[in-house]
This record gives structure tokens, sequence and C-alpha cells, in this order.
């Protein structure tokens, strides 16, 4: 098969803004060395003709002269080399020298003209940042711009290449510059699609339309929900009335329905299907009564002093000393503090403890009655709507529609990687308990027809494993959350096991407990066994946990394979009521010594296994 | 093209002998001699990016630890002289100042410990001066905005320890405000998702402490999505793999703390057919021409991946880790 010449490509790619004409898509071709030769002459003449105007053009402007001829060198050479951005700078300085001389018609024109160059650059090559940013400036400039004429250069060239994020971006402006409304922009969006392959532009395009046309009435929206103007598109999915976001269903699923391996409709699909932003809120207080500690929980990571935590106990506000769980961590979830020494110590006392969250105005109450050693005050996960919104009568029926059509194309397309995985985020929005063993089915499936991907699919299944044992453990009000032998890859949502006391992770692919852990601030009992733990940094200062299960792990296998540090383990020495620690099966036990080393590394430990 | 069930795939198809080992005293060599030829055509035509070439080069080399090979002192002057009275440095000589060009400066001098061989007060002015009301960046005076110069600005003043200098929460409502529906990052408010300003989001978050505020599970899905047939990634949805986007894609990644959602031997492979066995250098893709931005990126996409032969490379700025490591700069990942 013949291959090409080498060439000036056309595909011009991103690269920190600068566009490579000559850098890419250059097929490397054998040729004889008398074609190198003719090459070789070729390219010295257009270098010489390249050089002998840059030089000219770079003296004049040295010498400070703004007039025609500059226009005309720097028209010859941007024209093929639209990414010598000194060149479009100083045709801006002639420019604006040029427009004092001139009436407000000769300006115009100067400007008129000026758009019909940069459209020849355009057609040349319709990537270069510097002639759309060329252009943005002139029609900021001149007297009267043309807004029908730019929207049509947009179509053109959007008709050329739908994917061209430098015109989209420049339509964007024309639009906001010349009032053309959203509906209209919505339109332009629904021609495209309908009538299009690569898609992916419109549908982002329309990701960020509809929010502004369809909002969400203020009587929608929670309370406390976020309401800053900056607030990025990713949370407009909430943003947008139910009735207009049911209309989009229909239009994607049409979309997919069509061309079910057309992947952008797919990633649209899913934003539709995502969750908003809940409500920024304190979602936990605990107070223990023997550690004098408080420990706060906020529905996202935040940092405690910047958002004004404030403490107040038996109605006196109280200063005390905020710290995240683990240090790692400047902003984090959950905050702790410890109370002054003895005012809570005494069971036979209530006391009335109230959380304000100043910067939301809002806050939490928390009574430790007499007799009591701890107390919380927590909204459960289904009262947070943390795995999944509240869902109206039309939506589900609308949910449950669209499940049994992405049934339907699954047995005609049973290799088709987004509807298996559409699929499991439709039964998670219905059901996610009731879908449990059908979800593990398809992400089995799903490893197998994109095993490239195997470990994000892995790691997705592990956080919807999390959620559902965390959604049972609250449904029998129970403290111990036990998920063992599931393939679990990655641990997540620790900030919503704050008050449990026994933790089972035994049987799964796990390879550290993460900072994060250290939020299991009630934890007594550890049992992850048969794991392929090899880092235990959020084994830090845990001040209920007694006792420790971790045999047949990687403690501490690192890379190389070399003798692991005994030091790894003094993160234990932090968790100051540890007495049982079981380490067999971990290559730690094969260090020299380590049974007389390590007791004294943990002195408190008086049942060691290893 | 592939053809699967009736619809395009965009991608490449690797050959059977090409090249599966990393040739990295070739792409030295390559380096070393690059630029040396300074009537050569492409060179020549690329002037107006020079800082950015020569800090591609000086940067791959000092990962195969090779940096000796190429001309401190020339390099320096040069620097000096691109300079220009307001602070900002400029591609070359006779070219105007740019952000662009001031972080790569910046970058060069940092790798060859000589940062203060240029006004750097002046330099911290020159960034200062282009944030904008809405916390954005603009390039130059010109008036480009772009989230680029938004990491461009921090990375640069980070480098000089003055991140101080500018307005840091408005800086990052900026950039949160380019955040999309799936995740990833745009130019401006309301631009589609790229991976190149994905990367220079994330990395932006990185060094203002801000990287809470990313969906990792979210984006870092779409991230892994851009891994192709082939093994190669490209920078968003059907558009065909490039071995600069196993930097920008994979550095994301890495930040994001998702690193291991990509198929690593698939894109080590595709990365090594980029090569170029008889020139050195590393291509965009298998079978095309050569050149110092590609090899780069192949090099340091290697490195990420874990190839011990070269140095590690820090996934926020680009630069070998022991070169931030003297400096003290050690921007936060996520886990």
């Amino acid at each position: 098969r013949k291959r090409l010449p080498p060439r000036v490509s056309v595909w011009y790619y991103w690269s920190m803004g600068i566009t490579y004409t000559m850098f890419h898509g250059r097929v490397k071709v054998k040729s004889t060395a008398q074609q190198e030769e003719e090459k070789r002459k070729e390219r010295e003449k257009k270098l010489k003709v390249f050089v002998s105007a840059r030089d000219a053009v770079l003296k004049k402007r040295s010498a400070g002269e703004n007039d025609e001829e500059a226009l005309q060198l720097t028209q010859q050479l941007l024209s093929s080399n639209p990414d010598f951005a000194t060149l479009w700078n100083y045709r801006r300085e002639i420019l604006m020298h040029l427009e004092t001389l001139g009436e407000k018609e000769d300006v115009q024109k100067l400007f008129e003209t000026e758009l019909n160059f940069i459209e020849a650059c355009l057609k040349v090559n319709h990537k270069s940042y510097g002639s759309w940013h060329h252009r943005t400036w002139v029609t900021a400039r001149m007297p009267r711009p043309d807004w029908t004429r730019e929207l049509s250069l947009c179509d053109r060239c959007l008709s050329l290449d739908e994917r061209n994020f430098h015109c989209w971006d420049y339509r964007r402006m024309v639009v906001k510059a010349s009032g053309v409304s959203v509906e209209q922009e919505l339109q332009f969006t629904d021609r495209l699609i309908g009538s299009n392959f690569s898609n992916y532009s419109s549908w982002h395009y329309r990701s960020t339309l509809l929010p502004q046309l369809h909002p969400q009435s203020a009587s929608d929206s929670a309370p406390n929900a976020s309401s800053s103007p900056t607030a990025s598109p990713q949370t407009y999915s909430h943003r947008v009335c139910e009735e207009q976001l049911l209309k989009e269903y229909e239009l994607v699923h049409n979309a997919f329905f069509t061309d079910p391996n057309d992947q952008s409709s797919w990633f649209y699909y899913r934003w539709l299907l995502g969750r908003a932003e809940r409500e920024e809120m304190i979602s936990c207080v605990y107070v223990s009564r023997e550690g004098e500690t408080v420990a706060v929980a906020f529905s996202k990571p935040d940092h405690a002093l910047s958002v004004g935590l404030m403490l107040v106990l038996d109605g006196q506000p109280l200063q005390v000393d905020w710290r995240s769980a683990h240090p790692r961590f400047r902003h984090s979830p959950v905050w702790l503090c410890d109370l002054p020494a003895g005012c809570i110590s005494d069971i036979n006392n209530e006391h009335s403890l109230t959380i304000h969250w100043t910067e939301k105005h809002t806050h939490r109450d928390c009574a430790l009655y007499a007799g009591s050693v701890e107390s919380w005050c927590r909204d459960t996960a289904t009262d947070q709507e943390l795995f999944r919104s509240e869902l109206s009568v039309e939506k589900t029926s609308v949910l449950q529609a669209e499940l049994q059509s992405c049934n339907q194309l699954l047995e005609l397309e049973p290799q088709n990687k987004w509807c298996l995985l559409t699929i499991i985020l439709l039964m998670r929005a219905l059901d996610p308990l009731g879908h449990e063993k059908e979800t593990l089915a398809h992400f089995q499936t799903l490893k197998e027809v994109d095993p490239m991907r195997s470990s994000y699919y892995s790691d997705l299944c592990s956080k919807f494993l999390i959620e559902n044992t965390i959604l049972k453990m609250e449904y029998a009000e129970v403290r111990v959350f036990s998920l063992s032998n599931k393939n679990l890859t990655t641990l997540c949502h620790l900030d919503q096991l704050l008050l449990v006391t026994h933790i089972n992770l035994s049987s799964n692919q796990l390879v550290r407990l993460p900072p994060q852990f250290a939020m299991l601030r009630c934890l007594e009992v550890l049992e992850a066994d048969d794991n392929a733990i090899e880092n235990l940094e959020g084994m830090y200062n845990l001040p209920k946990l007694e006792e420790i299960s971790l045999k047949n792990n990687h403690i501490f296998l690192n890379a190389f394979l070399e003798i692991c540090k005994l030091s790894d383990l003094e993160v234990l020495a932090s968790c100051p009521k540890l007495t049982r620690l079981d380490l067999r099966g971990n290559p730690v036990s094969e260090i020299t010594d380590v049974q007389f080393q390590l007791p004294q590394l943990l002195p408190m430990v008086v049942s060691l296994s290893l | 093209m592939m053809y699967e069930r009736g619809t395009q795939v965009k991608d490449v198809i690797i050959k059977h002998d090409a090249p599966s080992t990393v040739f990295l005293d070739k792409h030295a060599d390559y380096i070393a001699v690059y630029g040396s030829k300074k009537d050569d055509y492409e060179y020549t035509l690329s002037e107006y990016l020079r800082m950015s070439g020569i800090y591609w080069g000086l940067t791959v080399m000092d990962l195969m630890g090779q940096l000796s090979r190429m001309n401190r002192e020339e390099i320096i002057e040069f620097i000096k002289s691109c300079q220009h009275d307001c602070g900002g440095i400029s591609a070359s000589l006779g070219h105007d100042p740019h952000l662009l060009y001031t972080l790569s400066a910046v970058q060069i001098l940092c790798l060859y410990d000589s940062i203060n061989v240029i006004d750097v007060d002046k330099v911290v002015d020159y960034v200062k001066g282009l944030q904008q009301d809405d916390g954005s960046f603009v390039g130059d005076k010109w008036g480009e905005i772009d989230t680029r110069f938004s990491f461009c600005a921090v990375a640069t003043l980070a480098l000089l320890g003055k991140l101080d200098a500018i307005n840091l929460d408005k800086a990052v409502e900026f950039v949160l405000s380019c955040m999309n529906f799936d995740g990833g990052f745009g130019c401006r408010p309301g631009s589609e998702s790229h991976a190149g300003q994905i990367y220079c989001c994330t990395g932006f978050l990185s060094i203002t402490g801000q990287l809470h505020q990313v969906n990792a599970d979210l984006l870092g899905w779409w991230l892994c999505e851009r891994q192709l047939p082939s093994g190669g990634l490209n920078g968003r949805p059907e558009k065909l793999p490039d071995v600069c986007y196993s930097w920008w894609v994979l550095a994301s990644l890495k930040i994001i703390g998702r690193i291991h959602w990509i198929d690593k031997t698939k894109l080590q492979n595709f990365i090594l057919a980029c090569q170029d066995e008889e020139t050195g250098g590393f291509a965009d893709r298998p079978g095309d021409m050569v050149d110092p931005f590609h090899t780069l990126f192949g090099v340091a996409g290697l490195s990420l991946l874990g190839d011990e032969q070269i140095k590690p490379v820090n996934p926020v700025f680009c630069m070998p880790e022991d070169v931030l490591q003297r400096i003290g700069l050690q921007p936060d990942l996520l886990s």
C-alpha cells in the first residue's frame, strides 16, 4: 500500500496554545537521494523567502513604522504562519494607528477588510488561536460589527468541522454580543444533533443552554443549595426544571437508539441521570464523653476554619481548636476538637451542645444525656439523598421505561458497554438495593467487553457496594459495616462511617487503608484479612480501636521487594486502646527478631500474632 | 480508520514490528543536535515558540540524565535577552512577551538553578498585571483569556515562591466556572472539555490546594475513556490518538489519583511504537515524523507509567521531581 508523501498537514492539534502546522500528521516516507535533494532545495528556497520577509517586518517594527507596507508584509507571512503571534500584535498596532487617521466610515471599512483577511487565514488554518483571537479583537473594536455575518461564518465553519472548539467559543462570544436567544441556540443544536455523527460539542453546548432556559424554580431547589453565580454546569441537572429534563431524556434516547455506538449521547445521558449537588450542611455531630472530643461531619469536604465552625456548650460559646481527622488534609468532611478537660466527663451530668456553621447560617444540636458515654445527631444517607435523588412519580415512570428500552437494546447489542453502564446507572437511580445482583452481573460483563477499563469498573462497583452496605446498615440501625468477599478494590464514603464500631473488609482486593480511614472515630474492631494491604496510613489516632486483624496481607511489601521497614507500623502507636493485633501471613513476619522489636514499638499491644 | 459495527472508530493500528523498547540514547542524540542546524526550515518557522521548544528539549534531556549535553550558558544568555521591560518574557529575540513563554523561561531557569539571572520581581509584576476582575488571566496585553493562562500564572508564581501575589480565591473561582457537565474543563466558561485544558485546570487546582473541588470519579471516567483500542490516548471523544495526550491525560489522571484506570501495558506499547528507531525522537503517532515536543511527552508519559530508566517526572509541572524537591515544591495530588 503506497504511503502518502510528507506534507504539511491540515490537522492541527492543541498544544499549550501553539498550533503545529508542521509537527502533526506528517507521515514519514522513504525517498530516493534525488527526491531528498529536490526537497532540500525547495525548503531552502522557502526558508529564504520567509527569513527575508520576517527580517523586513521586524525591522519596520523596531523603526516604529505602522504603515501599509507593514500591513502587506504581515499579511504575506500570517496567511501561512498564523501562529506567529507577534505579527498579529504588530498588525493590531498598525490598525490602531490607522484608526486615528481616518473618519468613522474609513475605520469601519478598514476593519471590514481586516475581517476578509482573517477569513482567508481561517480557510488555510481553521484552528489557529491567533486568527480567532484577532477576529474577536476586530469585531469588539469596529464601529458597526455585523453579527449576522459572524454567525454565518460560524455556521459555515461548523458545517465543515462540528468539533472545532475555536469556532464554538467564537460563536458563544457572538451570541452574547448580539443577543441571540437561548431558544435559537438550542434549536441550532437540535439541527446539528439530528444530522451529524460527531455531536459531542453540540451536546456539551446544550448542557450549558438548558439551565439558562429552564431553570429550576426556587421552590424546587433545596433550601441551602449553593447558589453562587459561578456554580458549575455539572450541578445544573438539578437546576433544570423536571418537565424539560424528562423531555431531554427522550431526545437523548432517540440519539443513542439511532446510533448506539455514538458515545457523546451516552456521556450526556449520564449527566442527565446524575445527582444534583447536595445542599451543604452538617450531616453528623458526635460527642464522646470519655474522649472529651467532638466530631463534626460536613456533607462535602471543607475547611473548618474558613467556614466558621463555632461550638456552644450549655449555652456558652467555647473556644476550641479544630483539626481535620488526618493531618494530611486541609480540606476534610470530618473535623475534630477536644473539649476542655473535665467539662463533660461527669457521667451524671447532662449537656447540650450546638455546632454553628456561621457561613451557612445553619447549626446542629446534640444532647448528651446523664448516664450516656456518647451521643450523636445524624441524617441518614437516605435523608441526605446521598446516593440517589428523590424521584417524582413522573420521573420514576420515565426512568423505568428507559431501563426497559435499554434492556431491549442490550439484547440486540450484548457487547455495547455504553448500554451496560447506562443500565447500571438507571438501576441505581431507581432502586440500588433491589437491583444489586443484576448490577454485579453487569459489571462482570462490562469487564469482559471493555477490559482496558477493568480497574475503573472494579472501583465503581466497589463504590456501589459500599453505598448499598451503608444503606443496609442504616435500615438495620446497627453500627456494624460488613463487606467481605466482594472484590472490593477501593474504599470511599468513609465520612459516612463516623459512627461505625465494627468493620469487616476481609477477603477483598484492597491495597491500602487510606488516610480517610481516620474518620472512623468510633471504630473498635477492624477485620481486613486476606487483602493486599501494604499501607496503613489511615490507622491514625483512632481513639476506640482495640482490635486489628490483618492476616494475609502485604504489610509491608514494596515494589522492590526489599526488607520492609518496621517503622511503617509506628502509626498504630497513635491508637491508644489498641491491644490485639494479628499480622500473621505478612512479609513483616519475616523480619529478624520482629517478635521482640514489634512489642517495643507497640508496647500496649498485649496480644500480638505474627 | 477502524470499523466497528458500522460506526467508524477513529484509531491507528500498530504494526507488529513497531518498536517495543525505549531508545533513550537515540532520543538524547536527536535532541542534542536539534537546533544546531539553525538554517533548518521547521526550526526557523517555529521561532515563535522557541522558549517552549528549549524547555521541551532540556526537560527531556534532564529526565534522561543528559542535561549536561546542552549549552547552558548560551541558553541562559538567550533568556536574559528575552525579558522585556514589562517583566514578561518572549519566545525569542524580537518577539513579544507572553505568559506561555514566561513560564517556559522560568521552568528552564529552575532546571538550571539560575532563576536570579532575570528580574524575578518584574516577572511577578507582569503575571499579577494579567489577572482580570473575574479572576481569569489574559495571555498578554492583547486580552486573550484561557484557562491555560491561569495555569501558566500559578505555575510561574509557584516556582518563584510568590503565589500570594495574585488574588487566588478569584483565580480559583474562574477556573471552577469552566467545569463542565462531564467533569472536565475548557478554555473559558462554556467551552468544551479538552484533555489539554483539563491538565491545566487540574494542575492549577493542585497548585492552589483546591483539588477537592474536582469530581474525580466523573472526570477520571471521561479521561480513561480517552484510551482507544490501539492503547493510545486521544484528547476528547472521537479524535485520533496522539502521544502528547499520553502526557495531558495521564498527568491529569495522576493528579486526581485515578491513573490506574488506564490500561498501562497497552499505553506503553503505543508510546513505544511512536518512536523512530532511525532518527531518534517520538512522533505524534506511529510512522509519522518526530519532533522535540512529542519526544518530551512520550518520555514523560513513560516516566509516569513507572519506567525506571527515566527520572520520575512531576505530573503538575512536567519537570523532574528532583528539581522540584530542590525548590521545595510538592503540590498535593489526590489519592
